[in-house]
């Protein structure tokens, strides 16, 4: 599990691709495999009602439950469908490699990713631990005391490195130019809107990662723990 | 521009590190960006 990778990963994508790629769906890809099922990882309250699957981790990875969203082949399925139902085979390209990019960087936890679903096999490389059967919190207060925190910073350097991508100048040469959905929305949304929407996921990305490190390092003292597969003191998942 | 969207992220860090709701959602930095980056900026201008 990431928690700003997902959110960064598009930009660094972004500036090697170029014009071969459209951001919107690239990001939509990025943030899919986790988009319909992460509330029910961590549990909600709906008054005196607690949603929250029984099995937080196998429902997340696992087969019975919605692991097949972090393989390459639902990538590859609703990319096909994008391609077809929306006529644009770079929308569904696009939408395809920022699923795969989730569904490897998930790989690295001590869950892993169903990456070749139908065939239920785990593939996983420990860096980090999987904890988000504890709970939101203490999901964070380990990922950010762990590699997975450090993983965070490497998209997030690479990004200010490659800042001219964040440019207006870049927006309009480069995003505005690959993708028709750009000059569509301009249509009512003025361009100076669309740049910012265009930097909010680096922007919420880097921002969030910082302000979860102070609440887990400056508030609340949650112990670093660098090793492979840490933190060691969250209980792990594994497959 | 640069230093505008720095001060945005220590505001936004500092809402959300006492408000962790505030970090969940992609949705609520988008629109919070929005405002700050662009919103008020432009209202700001109009008024001048």
């Amino acid at each position: 599990m990431s928690w700003a990778a997902h959110d960064l990963e598009p930009y660094a994508i972004q500036r090697h691709l170029k014009l071969k790629i459209a951001f919107v769906p690239l990001l939509f890809g990025s943030y899919s495999p986790d988009m319909l099922t992460k509330w029910f990882v961590y549990g909600i309250h709906l008054g005196p009602w607690e949603l929250k699957a029984s099995d937080p981790a196998q429902f997340h990875r696992g087969w019975p439950g919605f692991g097949f969203t972090h393989s390459l082949l639902f990538g590859a399925v609703l990319g096909l469908l994008i391609w077809k139902g929306f006529g644009s085979k770079l929308w569904g390209l696009s939408f395809m490699i920022g699923q795969w990019a989730h569904a490897l960087t998930d790989t690295c936890d001590t869950l892993g990713t169903q990456l070749l679903f139908p065939w239920t096999f785990h593939f996983h490389i420990d860096a980090w631990a999987y904890a988000g059967q504890t709970g939101r919190l203490t999901d964070a207060a380990a990922y950010f005391s762990g590699l997975g925190g450090m993983w965070d910073v490497v998209w997030i350097v690479y990004g200010l490195i490659s800042w001219r991508v964040l440019t207006s100048a870049y927006f309009d040469s480069v995003i505005y130019r690959a993708d028709a959905f750009w000059p569509w929305v301009n249509r009512w949304v003025p361009r100076g809107a669309l740049i910012v929407l265009y930097r909010a996921a680096f922007f919420y990305g880097t921002s969030r990662w910082i302000a979860w490190t102070i609440w887990a390092h400056v508030i609340h003292h949650y112990p670093y723990d660098l090793s492979w597969g840490g933190p060691h003191w969250v209980p792990a998942e594994h497959p | 521009m640069f230093a505008w969207y720095c001060l945005a992220a220590a505001v936004y860090i500092a809402i959300g590190v006492v408000v962790l709701d505030f970090l969940l959602s992609f949705w609520v930095g988008a629109g919070y960006l929005l405002v700050v980056a662009w919103l008020v900026p432009a209202a700001v201008r109009r008024l001048r």
